[in-house]
């Protein structure tokens, strides 16, 4: 069992940095923290960074997951072995870019990729953000899956996830106490879905949204509040068609012992118990009998 | 001084009564407590009535406040008479249409309707609305002044209402520690601005919010949530044009004593501090 210890960042992939920088400021209201021609990194939290855009193909997407020492990750690049998944150890300028000691990346059945690093920096210094939007942290990343099954069993036999609850075949896997910290929602192909931050409160949810509106920016899903984690969530869309959501509340799985996953329909409700419906493919459901 | 207890009904005229029974139970969610001729009685909470719509005048509005005591009643009467306000005293068919022992009746300054009330009727059956919008009490009244200094002075002063905060000139008034039962907003008419229904949480109100937009019920400011009171809200339209509101979390006032009204901006800001902005023509500065 390899020990996921936390969340660390999302890298995407942008032709157009400049946007993304815009976004990410704004929009998004993040700090920046480093920007060079190659990538710009942004800090939402203690962790130095948990976002980055690099030029590139916007395809390229890949989610940092931290483990404790070089000895875990030995261990999870044999064991991913064993099941026919080959991890790939980082040269020393991939590290220096993700100010990480060492790193071996992967990609799941679906070709998601991701990458788990030992030592990742943490700031000493305060996050300060560029608007108030009242971000606490980065909070969760949901992805695409082709193969829902085999990427869930992946994250809960060879690591040490869990899964929380499911909506239809979607899972919500969590590592810590948090309800979820990767979600997989089927899909017709990979790729990271949606990026997930937490902010304060309602409060921020809301005036997120009439901040969004007026900056004309395209609110996908919510206000809303999921019954599955109990979180208050907005969704909208950034550049390259990537979603981020605020999020806020939300129950906290402190004894794994007395959590039983459960099972939710794939109903419009299950996603939103406010009665928010959504266009994005992955929460769409064809049923009319709420 | 007029000791006010409580908000207690609002008594609506409107001249599609089976337009505003459908909007009452169907969308606003209220219980039918009672069908008479020519009037129908809802429920929201412990109280056997908190509105009433008959036929009539849909100007014909009242809103009524419970008193303490009979005395309480005749000494309200008489002060009111030495102020210049004409007192009607109810009659027995007159209060049993309101569900009281007895009332009286006077316009205040601006001419809206106000009826003080004694012992207004409790019921013992528990309040179950027609559909699960979470109220839980009908809580206040937005009134129509001409002049709110005025006003003010007379809910303050006759009355024993005290100013909570201050939106512009708007007094928002309490008589208990609720932060406001009477909401008073500046305009050119008299009559009931809107009616307030608490509901249990914030989750209420917004899922009111997609249960209204749904059936395309004009919806006129919010969701937001009032700096003021602190109440998140959802203020929507119903029949006869009058406003309704659901909100959820408003202050209480429990000392008296450390508490000082607040002034606030009349502007958007002002009533909400998410970022709405009022589609009412009494909050648009």
């Amino acid at each position: 069992m390899i020990e996921i210890e936390q969340l660390r960042y999302v890298r995407l992939g942008t032709r157009n940095l400049p946007a993304a920088v815009d976004f990410a400021q704004r929009i998004l209201g993040l700090q920046l923290i480093e920007r060079n021609d190659e990538q710009a990194t942004f800090r939402s939290d203690f962790r130095d960074h948990t976002l980055v855009y690099e030029v590139g193909d916007p395809m390229q997407q890949s989610v940092g997951l931290e483990v404790r020492t070089q000895a875990t990750l030995d261990r999870a690049i044999a064991a991913l072995a064993a099941t026919g998944i080959t991890a790939t150890a980082a040269h020393a300028q991939a590290l220096a870019r993700r100010k990480a000691r060492a790193m071996a990346s992967f990609r799941d059945h679906s070709g998601n990729t991701f990458e788990l690093v030992v030592r990742p920096q943490t700031s000493g210094w305060r996050y300060f953000p560029s608007r108030d939007a009242g971000v606490t942290g980065f909070a969760a990343v949901a992805l695409r899956t082709t193969a829902n099954e085999a990427d869930e069993t992946l994250w809960t036999t060879l690591f040490n996830g869990q899964v929380s609850d499911w909506v239809g075949d979607a899972a919500f896997i969590r590592f810590d106490d948090a309800h979820h910290r990767l979600a997989l929602h089927p899909s017709s192909r990979a790729g990271v879905l949606a990026i997930e931050y937490a902010v304060e409160g309602m409060n921020q949810i809301m005036q997120a949204m009439y901040f969004l509106q007026s900056a004309q920016v395209k609110i996908v899903h919510g206000p809303g509040r999921r019954p599955t984690s109990d979180q208050m969530f907005l969704t909208f869309a950034g550049p390259d068609d990537m979603l981020f959501s605020y999020v806020a509340e939300g129950v906290r799985i402190a004894d794994d012992g007395a959590h039983r996953p459960r099972q939710f329909a794939r109903k419009h409700l299950s996603f939103c118990a406010w009665g928010s419906e959504s266009t994005i493919p992955e929460f769409a459901v064809s049923e009319d009998s709420d | 001084m007029i000791n006010l207890q409580r908000v207690s009904y609002v008594r609506l005229g409107t001249r599609d009564i089976e337009g505003a029974i459908r909007f009452a139970t169907d969308v606003l969610g209220l219980e039918v407590a009672e069908v008479s001729k020519g009037a129908i009685y809802f429920k929201s909470d412990e109280r056997e009535h908190t509105l009433c719509y008959f036929e009539g005048d849909p100007h014909d509005q009242a809103v009524a406040f419970e008193v303490g005591s009979r005395a309480a009643l005749s000494a309200a009467a008489s002060e009111l008479e030495r102020l210049g306000h004409p007192v009607h005293a109810g009659t027995p068919s007159e209060a049993e249409a309101r569900k009281v022992r007895e009332f009286i009746a006077f316009n205040d300054p601006t001419g809206n309707r106000i009826e003080l009330v004694w012992r207004p009727a409790y019921s013992g059956a528990r309040y179950h609305g027609t559909r699960d919008a979470g109220i839980t009490e009908f809580s206040h009244v937005g009134l129509c002044t001409t002049d709110a200094a005025r006003d003010e002075a007379f809910w303050t002063q006759v009355c024993n209402a005290r100013v909570s905060d201050r939106v512009g000139d708007a007094p928002l008034l309490r008589i208990n520690e609720v932060h406001h039962s009477i909401a008073m907003f500046p305009t050119d008419r008299s009559g009931i601005q809107h009616i307030n229904h608490q509901v249990e949480s914030a989750d209420d109100v917004m899922r009111s919010f997609r249960f209204l937009k749904e059936r395309q019920v004009r919806i006129v400011f919010g969701p937001g949530r009032h700096p003021s009171s602190s109440a998140k809200f959802l203020y929507f339209e119903g029949p006869d044009g009058m406003v309704f509101e659901y909100s959820s979390g408003v202050k209480m006032i429990a000392d008296e004593l450390l508490y000082r009204e607040r002034q606030l901006t009349f502007d958007p800001a002002g009533f909400c501090e998410w970022g709405a902005k009022p589609d009412v023509p009494e909050f648009r500065s």
